[in-house]
């Protein structure tokens, strides 16, 4: 890790590229303040000072940030600003709360945030999409299984089962290694975006690519028609161009419900060992659930290869 | 209503946010222990390429961004279904959703 | 000669034992089992009655009286299909259907069908019925390939697969320690003698550029055609005086010649009817079949004649002497089969090809009787063999008695059987080449004589003793388990156990017929070419009208060899004209023919006598004359030691060089090979504990630390 932010330092402070939004080497210290907040921030079991202070931190860089790109006057109007904030704020809530609950309930908020977003972009139908389907399908199902796990946590295990969940939630793995290895990963990123000769000459090969090719027309931005009506064209363009790739994706769907229905129902080894400590609650079901004969849990034996039919 | 597209510089703003969405929902992934709160992570993930594609699609004016959003959620729906019910299984066997229990892959 | 039926279907005689031999090899295991004798009967018996068919097709043109010995009119190339075509080489699959061809091609599959009638009630019972058979099968298809095939590359084909079916039976009792070991001697022996020939057949190609021996057409441009040629290139000559010895060699390794002779006794491991066929009267006599077919390329080196003749009038004198002193019926015979063997090398060493055929003819009659014979002595005897364990078996055999009583007559040489006229004309053309030649034959011929009847008298005459039964509930299938090592070290060839069940028929009807049959011919074969008139119409001018015989008569006349009869190559109308011209010569050859056969007559008579004396009359007087000759008695039980010479002069060092390789392999080669494993082996292992911890996230932050990584090569 330290090798390659050497690496990327040098590289930074070696490359004078002039023409970008921000300037590489504002980028790496972002970054780096960037990974200090987020190590702070994250739940550790630490007092909650030094995570206020990560949490500061971070607020004041995404300030910095959003102060940085607005100077430019770039036509993005107030409610980018607003729904921005709220998304990422919102995520970074999402993976730092150390209540799983939470944690959906913020995950809703950012997929707001981002549909909000969407709508800036004149993609309403997406819009409305994101918020059906995640914050409306999604993550229910995600509560549900939140709620389903807590519930069967504490109706099982009783004491110890209810410490051991708040110690996994509430103790980040590795944020240290994590966290430079995201921040590297964003700092790298935005490099890329800001990195205006980078992103002209990306443009400048397509449309030479396209124009080499002389198959697709034109594609450069001036040349496009005016979107009109995004929905109906959305429609319009996913049923004449993208029929049999819907098509798929319905199939995957179907697939991915016939599977989920399997899994679910799908009973559980557990050795003989378990079985006695949960004494009457026996989650799977004690009669075969399904025609394969190897995934059919055995009763009265510690080894998981010997499959059989259960004694009664 | 007349569209019209993108600027460049308009453009770097939505990639930037997509991008730090995207860095925000790796890190959860790595760092959350929660079998759960590691989906979601996955999902925020998908959120900011999600918010890449549409503003790109913006940005060229076509409907190509859109269309693959739509094929993110798609799959987004389906691995979230696969996923919880994996997740609900592997809580069922050991009875925690701490995703430090599994170590199988462990040489 | 080419409308004859048998010609044109003449790729029938080898393909229909072939069919056979995959009936009963595919099919035998599953559905024909202890019935999977039917197939090969009906395989080799029909191209047994091809053959006769063939052969009396050619008799009858032979007889035509307008017949003209200088047109080839008794041979005839026939083609079957192309067989090989790399580059220049080219190789066709056909035959080249000659007298000679006829002659080997009746000894072969009327003898390999009697023999395997033979087989059937042998063989009963067995585990391996069928695989019995289909190798049987496979041997008859291959060595039908050997001696029809109109190329060396045939013939070579038909040598290697007599080959592998010899090393198949020789390892039928596979269960057997000694079997296993016998096959894989006579397999390496034989690897040996291939190479040679391998080599010989190469260097023909390399001189001559073709490899067929004849071409059939009026170009004469075949290979023992252009062999004859006077005005050859200077590399051809050289190759000429080569390709002799390493065709010889081949020779010798196939024919069991000194010193390749070595794992034809151990070869009696295999199933009698095995050594009958295979081990007596067939595939042993290749080498002397090759060296007739391919004369013209022998007799135009004098010093290659003069080897053939001096190896085989050793072998046939060292064998000889080695039978004297041996117990066990079919290593007796074995031995004997490698001296007669030698007989036939002295025939055609002496520029007397026909002699050499005639005795290969007679021989196989006689020797797979008396090798039939001991077998049902063996299958009485419950698997015992070793004639000092029984005695006195004609109350016991009487039918058995009379017939190998028989063979032995006609091996020994009695006056007017098979082998009386054919050794005595080896004799005679030994004599002719060089007396003290002659001398030993002569010699020779007394020996066997006395060695024959040795064993004769030992196991059907004097005293009845029958071995005990072996106690019941002893295996009965693999005698070799119940068999005890008696004072003999040899690993006797006792495959046969199952008699002792049923004592009261010891000679049954399947087994007696095809032994009175090949009796008949013992008794009979001699006068296809005796006497002198009838070898005029007989054998003799029949063999002539093939042109490897003719041709090699004229070579050998215009290379200036001395005493070239030409009625040993039966060319009987260049004989008549020459005793039209010299009437004495014919008076002095026919008085010295009078002569020599009134002394191997006489021999024979002696060497009878001699073993009456010393093993049916004076029994014990001889066991004590022998007992005070104990050096003779050793030297001749350990066979001179050959077995354990060749072990320490060829094997143990060689097996020294082996274990030496494996030391250098398992430390010096294996230790660098695992030094260099064990660097990236260690670092695997670092890298395993360090990295490898099985915690899902800490590979995801690997792959984005790689992911940056890639970035920041592809964009900075």
């Amino acid at each position: 890790m330290i090798g390659l932010i050497s690496y990327a330092l040098g590289v930074a402070v070696a490359a004078p590229r002039t023409g970008g939004l921000v300037s590489a080497g504002l980028l790496l210290v972002l970054s780096l303040a960037g990974a200090v907040g987020m190590i702070l921030l994250l739940p550790g079991g630490r007092d909650t000072p030094l995570r206020k202070i990560g949490g500061a931190v971070l607020l004041a860089l995404l300030l910095v940030l959003a102060a940085l790109l607005g100077k430019t006057a770039a036509g993005v109007g107030f409610y980018f600003w607003i729904f921005s904030a709220i998304a990422l704020v919102g995520a970074v809530r999402v993976i730092t709360h150390t209540k799983p609950v939470y944690s959906a309930l913020y995950f809703v908020l950012t997929v707001m945030a981002s549909a909000g977003l969407f709508v800036l972009m004149w993609a309403e139908f997406m819009a409305a999409a994101l918020v059906l389907i995640y914050a409306g399908a999604i993550l229910v199902t995600y509560v549900f299984v939140i709620m389903l796990a807590s519930e069967a946590h504490e109706g099982g295990a009783g004491g110890t089962g209810a410490e051991t969940d708040l110690d996994h939630d509430a103790v980040s793995r590795e944020p240290i290694l994590a966290s430079a290895a995201g921040f590297a990963l964003l700092g790298v990123l935005l490099f890329v975006i800001f990195d205006k000769p980078s992103f002209s000459r990306a443009a400048d090969s397509m449309s030479a690519r396209s124009a080499s090719a002389k198959v697709a027309p034109d594609i450069s931005p001036a040349n496009q028609p005016v979107m009109q009506g995004g929905t109906q064209q959305l429609g319009a363009y996913l049923f004449d161009h993208q029929v049999i790739n819907l098509e798929l994706a319905g199939l995957i769907l179907t697939i991915a419900m016939v599977g989920a229905i399997v899994i679910a129902r799908r009973g559980v080894w557990r050795s003989g060992e378990a079985l006695r400590e949960m004494g009457e609650t026996l989650v799977a079901p004690a009669t075969p659930i399904d025609d394969n004969p190897h995934s059919i849990p055995v009763v009265g034996t510690d080894n998981p290869r010997q499959k059989a039919y259960p004694e009664t | 209503m007349p569209r019209k597209s993108m600027s460049e510089l308009a453009l770097q703003h939505y990639l930037a946010v997509g991008a730090i969405m995207f860095v925000i929902g790796l890190i959860g992934f790595m760092t959350r222990r929660n079998l759960i709160i590691i989906f979601l992570c996955t999902e925020l993930m998908f959120q900011g390429v999600a918010i890449n594609l549409i503003a790109f699609g913006r940005y060229w004016g076509n409907l190509h961004g859109q269309a693959f959003v739509i094929f993110v959620l798609v799959i987004a729906a389906a691995e979230a279904s696969l996923a919880l019910g994996l997740v609900v299984l592997l809580f069922r066997q050991k009875s925690t959703l701490d995703a430090n229990v599994w170590r199988e892959l462990r040489g | 000669m080419h409308d004859l039926f048998a010609v044109k279907y003449s790729w029938l005689i080898p393909l229909l034992p072939l069919i056979g031999a995959a009936i009963s090899g595919l099919l035998g295991a599953k559905w024909l089992k202890q019935k999977s004798h039917w197939p090969i009967w009906l395989g080799v018996g029909a191209s047994a009655v091809m053959s006769l068919i063939l052969l009396f097709g050619m008799l009858h043109i032979w007889s035509d009286p307008r017949l003209n010995a200088g047109q080839n009119e008794l041979a005839t190339n026939v083609h079957w299909f192309n067989w090989i075509n790399v580059g220049s080489f080219s190789s066709e699959a056909g035959a080249w259907i000659d007298p000679l061809t006829a002659v080997m091609l009746c000894v072969v599959t009327v003898i390999g069908f009697f023999i395997t009638v033979f087989s059937a009630g042998y063989m009963r019972g067995e585990a391996g019925y069928f695989r019995f058979f289909a190798y049987l099968g496979l041997f008859i298809f291959m060595m039908t390939c050997l001696v029809m095939g109109n190329n060396l590359l045939m013939l070579y084909l038909g040598w290697e697969g007599v080959g592998l079916s010899s090393y198949l039976l020789i390892g039928y009792y596979y269960e057997r320690p000694s079997a296993r070991e016998a096959a894989k001697k006579a397999f390496l022996v034989n690897r040996i003698g291939d190479f040679g020939f391998g080599l010989g057949i190469m260097a023909c190609y390399y001189a001559f550029g073709t490899i067929t021996y004849f071409s059939g057409t009026s170009a004469h441009n075949g290979l023992l055609e252009l062999a004859t040629a006077n005005n050859l290139a200077a590399y051809q000559e050289t190759a000429r005086q080569w390709i002799p010895f390493l065709l010889m060699i081949g020779a010798f390794g196939k024919s069991a010649q000194f010193p390749l002779y070595v794992w034809l006794p151990d070869a009696m491991e295999g199933p009698t009817p095995v050594s009958a066929l295979i081990h007596a009267a067939t595939m042993v006599t290749a080498g002397i079949y090759m060296i007739v077919r391919c004369g013209t390329l022998f007799v135009g080196n004098a010093a290659a004649m003069w080897t053939i003749a001096a190896i085989g009038a050793f072998t046939a004198l060292f064998a000889a002497t080695i039978a004297l002193r041996q117990f066990d019926l079919k290593k007796v015979f074995a031995y004997s089969t490698i001296s007669q063997l030698g007989f036939m090398f002295v025939g055609v060493g002496c520029l007397a090809p026909v002699a050499g055929v005639f005795h290969l003819i007679t021989h196989a009659f006689f020797k797979a009787l008396l090798f039939l014979s001991s077998g049902v002595v063996m299958h009485a005897m419950a698997g015992e063999l070793d004639f000092r364990k029984f005695s006195g078996l004609k109350r016991v055999l009487p039918k058995t008695r009379k017939l190998m009583l028989t063979g032995c007559l006609a091996l020994a040489g009695f006056p007017f059987l098979s082998g009386f006229f054919s050794k005595d004309e080896i004799i005679a053309a030994a004599w002719e080449r060089n007396r003290f030649l002659g001398v030993v034959m002569l010699f020779t011929a007394f020996l066997t004589a006395y060695y024959t009847f040795r064993l004769y008298f030992r196991t059907f005459e004097g005293p009845e003793v029958i071995p005990p039964p072996p106690p019941p509930g002893a295996p009965t299938v693999d005698a070799g388990q119940t068999h005890h090592a008696g004072a003999h070290d040899d690993a006797h060839a006792h495959d046969h156990g199952h008699g002792e069940g049923h004592h009261h028929n010891h000679e049954p009807r399947i087994m007696i017929i095809p032994l009175v049959v090949l009796a008949i011919g013992a008794l009979l074969a001699g006068y296809i070419n005796w006497p002198e008139k009838m070898a005029e119409h007989g054998l003799a001018d029949f063999l002539g009208y093939s042109p490897s015989v003719a041709q090699t008569y004229h070579l050998a006349v215009n290379r200036g060899h001395e005493h070239v009869d030409p009625m040993a190559f039966g060319q009987t109308g260049i004989a008549e004209a020459m005793d039209h011209l010299d009437p004495s010569r014919h008076e002095s050859t026919g008085r010295m023919h009078f002569y020599l056969m009134l002394a191997s007559g006489l021999i024979a008579f002696t060497g009878i006598y001699l073993a009456y004396l010393m093993h049916l009359k004076y029994r014990d007087e001889a066991d004590k004359l022998a007992a005070r000759h104990p050096l003779v008695i050793r030297v001749l039980e350990h066979k001179y030691w050959v077995d354990e010479i060749y072990q320490a002069a060829i094997v143990e060092p060689l097996r020294a060089i082996g274990r030496m390789c494996v030391a250098i392999d398992t430390y010096v080669i294996d230790g660098i090979i695992w030094i260099i494993s064990f660097v990236p082996q260690a670092g695997g292992f670092a890298l395993k504990l360090s990295t490898q911890r099985g915690y899902l996230q800490g590979y995801a932050v690997t792959m984005v630390m790689g992911v940056v990584i890639i970035l920041l090569f592809v964009f900075l």
